[in-house]
């Protein structure tokens, strides 16, 4: 779209919406197309078409949610590259996508994306079953000491095995760390004992912590989740772990300024819309609001951090 | 009994009876169309439900499942292709009764033995969930572990003339379940920098290629392969004294698939081969099994109709998905803000009572789907052979292109049905080869998941009680088949081995 088309648009959207809130800058195009690794009902799924609902009155365009599924994100990756970089089209990042880039080596990483803004944190917990004695980290690692246990991660590559095997070092002790094909598989082994304790993201055993099946042991942030204002922090509990599973968006190289300048406003002013603000409370999620130009360095580092860790545990060769 | 008369009472909701009549047609054709799975099929409709009310959201969706688990049985019986994964074991006696010019009859059995399952999943659901779910919560690494040896044991008695050949066949398919992602580590196994291969080579595509291309392979190389009888266009439910003898076997198929479905990654296709073998194991008439038996497609027919229905008790008690089709149902849930798992009863029992009526619904409407599409999926078959053959083809190639708009996908079909051709040649069984892909997986990453729990110690899989009891009755059925093999050599040195025909 050229810059006088632009400004045709533009001066006919003020015409149309008067003074509206995005009267002043009108979307660059009409149809905006959120583009994820997850299969329909997975959490990059969720998070889309939800954030789609509220979007869309926000920009005034249409958003369509694509599931771009196969290798993990290698598909989705290498099809986002080849999309214009006029706002049309978006990612759903989460670590999923560094963590793809760096073992599976695809042609398209996520250095061939360009990162818009963050949008949440989905924060990750150690958490136990109700009837197991482990009550603190410290009853955990103790317990580790005593006999072989066993600690469950969803996913070989995943941020919560990252966090288990950090823990793992700076606590000094030997333990299983058990991977499995998914959150839900993974709680089944903590509520019937087979792990002592298993690491997750709030919203895959919100429905056992409300029953009071199972029993939040430390969150990995950095600060305290405000839901759960009693349950300590792993570094507050003396132990130096802390993880941050990020959720944002990306776009194909090269995305114009104005597109940016939009979104960065169009973002905060939805975490603030009471509806979805109510919406997202309740799954746990964190408003995580990251502009443009620290994101793109915020996930350079992430992927930093995870090589060196892919390649400290052996995962990947030097 | 409450729970029966809260249901009963929505099933006077033409929401909802309009939501599961529109599932299940929609699961079928999907269902049939092969590629398309359940869990696909339930993904395209899933934006549907956006607009409307919860119950009848989920009640779409949940009779989309019903209807697919019946419909992969469709192509199964008419050209070979399984429409779903758990369609599979249905190709053996439903594709040799087609031939047989029995097609309608096959269809028939089907229809009925997916009726059947599907209700008595549904009472299983409705009246058994709580000690089920206590069954799935006990089912630890081992465990599974046990359960996969168990239906990759099943190999010996689907092996046909050569035990040795059998077992080379399956390696072939567990060397292909190692390709992707290494369960334990994460690290790429024989990827071979391909992206398309990091997730591993979905059975279904090598069920399409072992099946329906062989199939099609072996029309064009070998003479005389493909002469067929034409069947009558109509579908003929089985009259009492057939329906009779099935019951065996269906029960060997609602008990054993209330099992498998309730086990997260157990699963339909697992369902489907164990019951075959077992309706098989008690059969009256053993020799026809192979050989177009009713009972051979009335066993997996009804097993993965109840697992489609008890699937959902994981689904339902812990919020766990056991499978993709319950996971794309949870996706429906969760976008209605509902959660599954232990609370949903008592926040949102309406929503469960509804979701039993749907299924009851959608189990009674399957008939009349059935009724109206089979007619014409049987017309079409019966169409003279370059265009069946034609058709064939473009069925095949569609669907699977659509799974993942990937042409790597049809290389892998292409390859499968290439190798089946050959294995057919050189008289190699293929159904031990799709054994060990689908079951290959399962069994590797739970093995090696066992290990890490007990610290590299084997001693994990004989103290777990559920892992012992699934490997001693493996070890049984085994040797149980090789003493068969044995016997029946000795008895008639020179004629051929009177186990399943394997075509």
């Amino acid at each position: 779209m050229n810059r006088r088309m632009q400004a045709v648009a533009l001066s006919a959207a003020i015409m149309a919406i008067g003074l509206g809130p995005l009267a002043a800058q009108t979307y660059p195009v009409k149809t905006v197309t959120l583009v994820t690794h997850s299969s329909p009902g997975g959490g990059s799924d969720v998070f889309l078409r939800e954030l789609a609902k509220y979007l869309a009155p926000e920009l005034g365009v249409d958003v369509v949610v694509d599931n771009v599924s196969g290798g993990s994100g290698a598909k989705a990756m290498a099809h986002m590259a080849a999309q214009p970089a006029d706002g049309s089209v978006f990612y759903a990042t989460t670590p999923t996508f560094i963590y793809t880039s760096l073992l599976s080596k695809p042609e398209k990483t996520y250095k061939d994306l360009e990162p818009l803004v963050n949008v949440f944190e989905d924060p990750e917990v150690i958490y136990t079953a109700a009837s197991s004695p482990v009550q603190t980290i410290e009853d955990a690692i103790k317990g580790a000491k005593e006999q072989r246990v066993s600690w469950g991660a969803a996913n070989p590559n995943s941020l919560e095995r990252q966090a288990l095997e950090q823990l793992k070092k700076v606590a000094g002790v030997d333990v299983g760390i058990v991977s499995y094909e998914g959150g839900g598989d993974m709680m089944l082994n903590v509520l019937n004992g087979t792990l002592q304790i298993g690491v997750g993201e709030i919203q895959e055993i919100r429905s056992q912590l409300d029953s009071g099946e199972v029993r939040l042991v430390a969150s990995l942030g950095d600060e305290r989740l405000a839901n759960y204002p009693d349950v300590p922090t792993a570094k507050e509990s003396g132990y130096d772990v802390s993880v941050r599973k990020f959720r944002g968006l990306a776009g194909p190289k090269g995305l114009p300024a104005d597109v940016i300048a939009i979104w960065e406003k169009a973002i905060p002013a939805l975490l603030e819309n009471p509806e979805y603000k109510k919406a997202y409370s309740e799954a746990s999620l964190l408003p995580d609001f990251v502009p443009h130009a620290e994101y793109g360095p915020f996930i350079d580092t992430f992927a930093a951090e995870t090589e060196s860790y892919l390649k400290e545990a052996g995962i990947t060769e030097q | 009994m409450e729970t029966l008369a809260e249901v009963g009472a929505q099933l006077l909701s033409w929401q909802l009876l309009l939501a599961a009549f529109i599932g299940v047609a929609w699961g079928v054709v999907g269902g049939a169309l092969p590629g398309i799975s359940p869990s696909i099929s339930m993904a395209l409709l899933l934006p549907f439900t956006y607009a409307l009310e919860p119950t009848p959201a989920i009640v779409l969706l949940a009779a989309v499942y019903v209807g697919a688990e019946y419909g992969g049985s469709i192509p199964a019986i008419l050209i070979r292709t399984p429409g779903t994964n758990a369609a599979a074991a249905t190709v053996i006696d439903g594709y040799e009764m087609n031939l047989q010019g029995k097609a309608g009859l096959a269809l028939g059995i089907s229809l009925y033995s997916g009726v059947i399952g599907s209700l008595f999943g549904l009472l299983v659901l409705m009246l058994l969930s709580e000690p089920l779910a206590k069954v799935a919560l006990a089912f630890t690494p081992p465990a599974y572990f046990g359960l996969g040896v168990l239906g990759l044991s099943i190999v010996a008695s689907l092996s046909g003339e050569s035990l040795l050949k059998g077992f080379m066949a399956c390696l072939l398919g567990l060397m292909v379940a190692t390709i992707g992602t290494d369960p334990v580590t994460g690290g790429n196994r024989f990827t071979f920098g391909y992206p398309d291969l990091l997730g591993g080579v979905a059975p279904i595509l090598i069920m399409v290629g072992l099946f329906a291309l062989t199939e099609l392979f072996a029309q064009a190389a070998i003479p005389g392969e493909g002469n067929r009888v034409r069947s009558s266009p109509r579908i003929r439910l089985p009259d009492w004294p057939l329906a009779r003898r099935l019951i065996p076997s269906q029960l060997i198929g609602c008990v054993l698939g209330s099992f498998e479905g309730v086990t997260p990654g157990g699963g339909g296709t697992v369902a489907a081969f164990i019951s075959y073998n077992e309706a098989r194991r008690w059969s009256r008439h053993k020799e026809e099994f192979g050989k177009g038996s009713p009972e051979g497609v009335a066993a997996p027919e009804t097993a993965n109709n109840v697992v489609a229905e008890t699937a959902l008790v994981p689904l339902l008690s812990f919020g766990v998905p056991g499978s993709n089709s319950a996971a794309v149902l949870m996706g429906g849930f969760l976008i209605h803000g509902l959660l599954p798992g232990p609370m949903l009863f008592q926040r949102s029992a309406d929503v469960v009572y509804g979701l039993y009526a749907g299924l009851f619904a959608a189990s009674l409407f399957q008939l009349a789907v059935a009724f109206v599409i089979l007619p014409t999926c049987i017309w079409l078959v019966n169409r003279p052979k370059p265009y069946l053959t034609a058709f064939i083809y473009a069925l095949v190639f569609s669907g699977v292109y659509s799974i993942n708009h990937s042409l790597f996908d049809l290389g892998v079909v292409l390859i499968a049905g290439v190798v089946g051709l050959f294995m057919r040649l050189l008289r190699f069984p293929i159904l031990p080869t799709v054994l060990g892909v689908v079951l290959g997986f399962m069994i590797e990453s739970n093995y090696r998941r066992s290990l890490v729990l007990s610290g590299d110690s084997h001693m994990i899989f004989l103290t777990d009680p559920i892992a012992l009891g699934l490997l001693i009755f493996s070890a049984i059925v085994v040797l149980g088949s090789l003493a068969r093999h044995v016997y029946d050599r000795n008895r008639k040195p020179a004629g051929p081995a009177a186990a399943v025909k394997e075509g």
